[in-house]
């Protein structure tokens, strides 16, 4: 094996000796000598970084994860601890004992933008990583630590840049995002070296089995065995218990999941209920002529359009009218036009939202500060009217707000308002503990956008118990996207493991 | 190493260093830093850059250094520094520096007035580095008699137990050397490779036994495939960054040594 000698140390010693000095302190040369032996690494197994870091109280189940990701995963896993466990903790206390040990000097971490901040923060502040926040003209060489939002990383001429570098770490927050393989930053991650890397998602999979696979094999490809071998094993629906056995191990390999009962923290129950609701005569004959619309007319028989149209009738008006005024100028016919004009006059006569009024009866017999998390943005502010007319005051949210006014809002929230609305973009990268109620006002497709919202107000420091109401009105899609998410849950538990509640449990 | 200890520490090093310290509480100090400390320890290269070529008055940094944020009750402008905080680092760095070649002699015996002979030694402490994609470290303390040749481990151990003085003591004779330093450094140097070639090296061959395997692993996901893509290459590159067992040799410092 080849040694490396590295220093200039023979050199300078011969000249000095040559010349009879100068020589140096005794005092420092002890010192010197004394800090290289407490700095020792004195064995391959184990972790230097806990005791650098004063700064930071570091829980087992944080400290387990890291030393099972250095010692048995050899530096390349998925972080996919349930929401508010720390999966950042995990990440900066694995690249930190890296960086400790010699190993990683040059690290690059991949965030959504909202994010880039706090990760740049915490860095310094935990973990003493003079990380910086990446923008357009950093020069990106003179740094060894470099946060930088996907977005950007995945353009020209920023994703050149970082293939100049040789980074020695990867780190991937909220990697779900990299769970389609056809992604412009699926494929940029896909040719960027990754010597050690990790992956911090609380959601692997939130549609299907094959989310997983694209991204162990992002990780570590070949450990799913090629799309071919995977899919002929895994894909089909039927699978049987022993393949999905088989299928997990593999994925345990490379995934540490710690769940918040094995935390041994004491943590606040969730009571999750679903509120059915049920429409008004006058609603449902309006959803029921939006069902109809499929049989009027070809323009109308596009299913994206239709399931949005529905989705937005049980949510808003003002959702629906939107869509439908859009559709409006698309029609040719008069008989098309005339239909939709029709549900339209019909639409602006409603006068009541069922949803929206047992949302305030939520509201009301909660007491208390009520996050409600809808999908449109009409929605959003139609019942921040709503609820003010019934005297209760509300803040907006959504994730394009920027650090300074997110800070605000939740400011506002905690000091000054009842309500805070969000819309579905708005579900990460804001923490409100304080508060204990979420109503789901709208359902996501994707159960796993369920377990981000309720992730905001379910997490450590969370004091009391949790209340969730998933919202769903009867006989409309929304019954069926109930069941829907109830299967994806499965095919999650199946693999990955098991779920915190984020509907009602299953009798 | 907590509060207490690096303030102790941090007490030394400004000392040994000759920067002025103005003020020395339990739990933080005060100390006005000579130009040389600064320019090893405030990281402002381009400020140093600027008063040299502009030939201004030169204002090293004065710093108040916290060393326990609990223990001070009044508002006190200053730098908490601890264990892990990067100032500290640059101050070990800068230890590092100032403290790695030395010439010592051992003291006379005042009591006796005899007449002593000192031996001269060669000693160099060496860090070697075990490096795969996990790392262990080991210090050896080289000394070399430079007399007869005899090498002995743990030699900085067992000087530290002597009082030892920069200058020689009036009276001493000091032996010449038959070995010149350069060429017991060559003879240490020829040690620690022994020494390293004979340790146990299981850790490398499990280290390459894991790179194989993902290395099989990877293979797997594009079999078939008549020509690989590019990121195939990547991700072999990387394997072997992550995996190649590496041993690194470093050395920290040394000296001469004129012994009883």
């Amino acid at each position: 094996m080849i040694i490396e000698r590295s220093s200039n140390w023979r050199e300078n010693f011969i000249e000095r000796f040559d010349n009879d000095g100068p020589w140096d302190s005794w005092t420092l040369y002890k010192m010197s000598y004394d800090i290289e032996k407490m700095n020792l690494i004195p064995e391959f197994s184990g972790l230097q970084a806990p005791k650098f870091l004063t700064n930071l109280q570091l829980l087992p189940h944080q400290v387990e994860a890291a030393q099972t990701v250095i010692e048995k995963m050899n530096g390349k896993a998925i972080l996919a601890d349930e929401v508010g466990l720390g999966k950042t903790i995990e990440a900066g206390l694995i690249m930190k004992e890296y960086m400790i040990r010699g190993l990683v000097k040059k690290a690059l971490i991949l965030v959504p933008a909202s994010l880039q901040n706090q990760w740049v923060t915490e860095l310094n502040v935990r973990f003493f990583i003079p990380a910086i926040s990446y923008r357009k003209n950093t020069p990106i060489e003179q740094y060894d630590v470099v946060v930088m939002s996907m977005d950007t990383a995945k353009k020209s001429p920023h994703r050149e840049k970082i293939y100049e570098q040789d980074y020695d770490m990867i780190i991937i927050d909220e990697a779900h995002k990299l769970k389609n393989h056809k992604t412009q930053i699926y494929e940029f991650v896909q040719s960027l070296k990754k010597k050690f890397c990790l992956l911090l998602t609380a959601t692997p999979i939130q549609n299907d089995v094959f989310e997983i696979f694209y991204l162990v094999s992002l990780l570590k490809p070949g450990h799913l065995g090629n799309y071919e071998t995977f899919q002929s094993s895994f894909s089909t629906t039927k699978n049987s218990l022993e393949d999905e056995k088989y299928l997990k191990e593999l994925v345990n390999q490379v995934m540490v999941r710690n769940r918040r009962q094995d935390t041994g923290i004491e943590w606040t129950n969730r009571q999750v209920e679903t509120i059915p609701i049920q429409f008004t005569q006058e609603e449902r004959e309006v959803y029921d002529m939006l069902y109809e619309l499929k049989s009027i007319s070809s323009v109308f028989s596009s299913s994206f359009t239709m399931v949005t149209l529905l989705k937005e009738m049980c949510s808003s008006k003002e959702a629906t009218f939107l869509t439908l005024n859009k559709m409006l100028q698309k029609c040719i016919t008069k008989e098309e036009s005339d239909y939709i004009e029709k549900i339209i006059e019909k639409l602006m006569k409603l006068e009541i939202n069922a949803k929206a009024e047992k949302t305030y009866e939520i509201i009301n017999r909660a007491n208390d500060k009520v996050i409600i998390f809808t999908e449109y943005r009409a929605t959003q502010v139609y019942l921040q009217w709503y609820l003010y007319t019934k005297g209760i005051t509300s803040v907006l949210f959504n994730g394009k707000f920027s650090k300074s006014k997110r800070d605000w809002v939740k400011q506002l929230f905690r000091e000054r308002d009842q309500v805070l609305i969000a819309t579905e973009s708005g579900g990460e990268g804001i923490n409100l503990q304080f508060c204990h109620h979420v109503i789901n006002y709208d359902l996501p497709w994707n159960p796993m956008k369920l377990e981000q919202r309720i992730g905001r107000v379910h997490r450590l420091g969370q004091e009391s118990d949790v209340h969730i109401y998933n919202l769903a009105i009867e006989d409309t899609i929304e019954q069926k996207i109930l069941s829907l998410l109830g299967e994806k849950i499965d095919v999650f538990e199946k693999v990955v493991g098991d779920l915190d509640d984020i509907l009602t449990r299953k009798a | 190493m907590f509060g207490a200890q690096v303030h102790d520490y941090l007490y030394t090093f400004f000392k040994e260093t000759n920067c002025d310290i103005l003020l020395d509480e339990e739990h933080y100090l005060t100390v006005q830093l000579t130009i040389d400390i600064d320019k090893k320890i405030m990281n402002r290269p381009f400020y140093w850059k600027y008063i040299e070529s502009t030939n201004s008055e030169p204002n090293p940094a004065r710093l108040t250094l916290i060393t326990d944020r609990t223990k001070v009750e009044k508002q006190l402008f200053g730098e908490v520094i601890h264990f892990g905080s990067a100032r500290l680092n640059q101050i070990f760095k800068a230890t590092k520096e100032l403290g790695s070649f030395v010439q010592m002699y051992e003291k006379e015996d005042s009591s006796t007035g005899k007449f002593t002979t000192l031996t001269p030694y060669f000693c160099v402490n060496y860090k070697v580095s075990y490096y795969c994609d996990q790392t262990k470290e080991r210090l050896y303390s080289l000394g070399i008699n430079l007399i007869n040749g005899a090498i002995e481990d743990n030699f900085h151990e067992s000087i530290c137990e002597l009082s030892l003085d920069p200058k020689m003591p009036e009276g001493a004779f000091c032996l010449q050397y038959i070995i010149k330093p350069s060429r017991a450094l060559e003879r240490l140097d020829l040690m620690i490779q022994k020494i390293i070639q004979q340790d146990d090296h299981t850790w490398a061959e499990d280290a390459k036994k894991r790179w194989i395997r993902e290395l099989e692993v990877l293979d797997y996901f594009y079999e078939g495939e008549e020509t690989r893509p590019e990121s195939y290459e990547i991700e072999k590159k990387a394997l072997e960054e992550r995996f190649n067992p590496r041993i690194k040799v470093e050395i920290i410092n040394g000296g001469l040594f004129y012994l009883k």
